[in-house]
């Protein structure tokens, strides 16, 4: 179970307290309560419908059907009033699980809009910003392509050039290896980590790729469908191996459980 | 040369000279409002140089803004064949420099635009492919309908019910308001007329012509198109973009068959109801507004417009009402089925719709004026 320790500074990376959500009248988590540290990969894992997509649009502010507290470097998220809160989402940086690139635009019309309509940058600047987002992602060149001309791995890219346009302080990434082949999924991993280690990101990924996880995390969240809470928190590659929960063990070693068997 | 222009604003400065051009970088850049833009620092620079120096040593920050303007910059200048050298960047900067990777070169010539004729040509081709899929369409249309009456089509029929509600009852207020509304408008308008000639009793005639043979079938035809043709365009584009058609063909099912046939079924039978409802509707409008304008009494109103208004003339709207209804589901179904894979794309196809059905159902109706005229009815 993910546990607050008192050391940990109010005004440090993310706190989540005591967060409960709901749909309608049915559970999804409740008493979820972890720190996600700056500039530091976190990973929500579990299997399939035990809430971590409905987590992270809680995190990012687009749900709010639960109690409990968010806290971005202190600024408490739900108590905030509205300008606030559209100033904390200008410092988060989301890829959506499928992409939801704009497909009316081009590549780098999708990058360059948070630009236009966020920041006071002329249109020379946001060029300048936008070929370096795309250059950062390896899309180096590719700002008049339509989404639906860029393969699925260089779409999942230019939708994290789009995250990372405001640079933004933190990092949501919704199943960001979703559909992609190995060897492309790979790639995506070491550019995310390449991209936090430049930075400075804090980036919050909801995933159940294994190779993944134990690429890019540094620390981790596991949310059960049966209790629906949090029963493991931690570095992955310990969790595998030395988790007290048979379902944390068994998911992460890719194991049936007893009852499976 | 400067670039200060505020408090808020990143500085560089260019010390331009022809063998070893520096560029200093200094300031805030994360809390400056217009870092400078890379053309424009470019184009200052002298083209006699073969390298240029970029020095970082006078940054007070390490923001991403510096590497996307160096990134810019070293593009820009690579391009007139001048190298760029960095030195004293913040360690991040170097960082992100080393993530981004450059552009591929460019093809060496964009391709050329072909010739008018060439142009003409591939126009008349296209053109000639629609053509082609539209009476592909068609005869699919024909060919599968005897299936569909005798219960063989590959549809399921809970579709097709709910198909006859969409179009048919869930029409009806909206057709309801708009033929009333149009009959009465013709009754206004040719009781105003009428009136002055003291032809008051022939508003009936007008009235009772109009809405049966024209207005009703057109304007019924007009809202369907609106209201049914661009939903049906919209709901096919969106299954084509979700690969549901995909998944349709590769379980063996005709997609024409399992979702347009029910459609156009739908829209065959429902139109001409709807239609005659329409007319009676709009009939009814003139036949208070008669009553309202020139004082005549309904039962009055009713005995003339027997006299005036043959069944023929309801056997040509109806006529006219199934033909757009036809019209209406195969363009809807076409258009939706032929979408492209994105959500602009189900935007379009609904547009295209209902501009399409309504220069259609004008085309058919100027063709049926013609007709009867020349068989005389």
């Amino acid at each position: 179970m993910a546990e607050l320790t008192s050391d940990i500074a109010a005004d440090d990376g993310v706190i989540v307290r005591d967060l409960t959500m709901r749909f309608g009248d049915a559970l999804v988590q409740k008493d979820l309560c972890f720190h996600i540290q700056r500039a530091s990969i976190f990973v929500i894992m579990g299997v399939s419908g035990c809430g971590k997509s409905t987590l992270l649009r809680h995190m990012i502010d687009l749900q709010h059907s639960g109690n409990g507290d968010i806290s971005f470097d202190g600024q408490r998220l739900w108590s905030s009033d509205r300008n606030e809160r559209a100033a904390l989402q200008r410092r988060i940086g989301v890829l959506f699980q499928s992409t939801a690139l704009w497909s009316s635009m081009t590549v780098g019309e999708n990058v360059a809009l948070p630009l236009q309509l966020h920041t006071p940058l002329r249109p020379g600047e946001i060029s300048d910003q936008v070929a370096f987002k795309l250059a950062l992602v390896g899309l180096a060149g590719q700002e008049d392509k339509m989404p639906s001309e860029l393969s699925g791995g260089m779409q999942k890219r230019a939708g994290l050039a789009r995250a990372i346009a405001l640079d933004p302080d933190y990092l949501f990434l919704d199943e960001p290896s979703a559909g992609l082949d190995p060897i492309t999924s790979q790639r995506l991993d070491a550019l995310i980590l390449r991209l936090r280690d430049a930075l400075q990101l804090s980036v919050i990924a909801v995933t159940h790729e294994l190779p993944s996880i134990f690429t890019i995390a540094d620390d981790s969240i596991y949310l059960d469908n049966q209790t629906h809470t949090a029963i493991a928190h931690g570095d992955p590659c310990e969790l595998a191996r030395h988790s007290t929960s048979a379902s944390v063990r068994a998911f992460l070693n890719r194991e049936p459980l007893d009852d499976d068997a | 040369m400067a670039g200060r222009r505020g408090v808020k604003t990143a500085l560089y400065r260019l010390e331009d000279s022809a063998d070893r051009p520096i560029i200093w970088l200094s300031g805030d850049w994360a809390r400056a409002e217009h870092p400078p833009a890379s053309e424009t620092v470019a184009q200052s620079v002298g083209s006699a140089a073969a390298v240029v120096v970029i020095d970082g040593s006078a940054l007070d920050n390490a923001h991403p803004r510096i590497a996307a303007f160096i990134h810019g910059l070293r593009g820009l200048l690579s391009q007139r064949g001048m190298g760029v050298e960095l030195q004293h960047l913040p360690e991040n900067v170097s960082a992100l420099m080393q993530l981004a990777r450059p552009a591929p070169a460019r093809a060496a010539a964009a391709p050329r635009r072909p010739n008018s004729l060439a142009r003409l040509g591939m126009r008349v081709r296209r053109r000639w492919g629609t053509a082609a899929d539209t009476a592909h369409l068609v005869g699919e249309a024909l060919v599968l309908t005897p299936k569909l009456v005798s219960g063989r089509a590959q549809t399921r029929w809970r579709d097709f019910v709910d198909l006859i509600h969409e179009t048919g009852a869930a029409s009806l207020p909206v057709v309801t308001v708009v033929n009333l509304l149009i009959g009465a408008v013709i009754g206004f308008i040719g009781a105003v007329q009428l009136k002055t000639f003291g032809a008051g009793m022939y508003l009936a005639d007008l009235v009772g012509v109009a809405s049966a043979r024209e207005m009703a079938a057109i304007m019924t035809a007009f809202i369907m198109a609106g209201r049914i043709g661009a939903t049906f365009a919209a709901h096919l584009a969106t299954m084509e973009a979700n690969e549901e058609i995909d998944a349709l063909r590769m379980i063996g099912v005709s997609p024409f068959e399992f979702l347009a046939l029910p459609r156009l079924a739908a829209m065959t039978l429902m139109m001409p109801l709807l239609y005659l409802y329409g007319a009676v509707l709009a009939i009814i409008g003139g036949m208070v507004v008669a009553n309202i304008v020139l004082g005549t009494p309904p039962a009055s109103f009713f005995e003339r417009l027997q006299d005036a208004v043959s069944g023929t003339q309801f056997v040509i709207g109806f006529v006219k009402s199934v033909a757009f209804g036809v019209l209406i589901a195969l363009t809807s179904c076409y258009i939706g089925l032929h979408a492209g894979r994105n959500a602009a794309e189900v935007g379009r196809a609904a547009t295209r719709t209902v501009v399409a059905c309504i220069i259609g159902i004008i085309s058919i109706d100027a063709l049926a004026a013609l007709c009867t005229n020349a068989l005389g009815i």
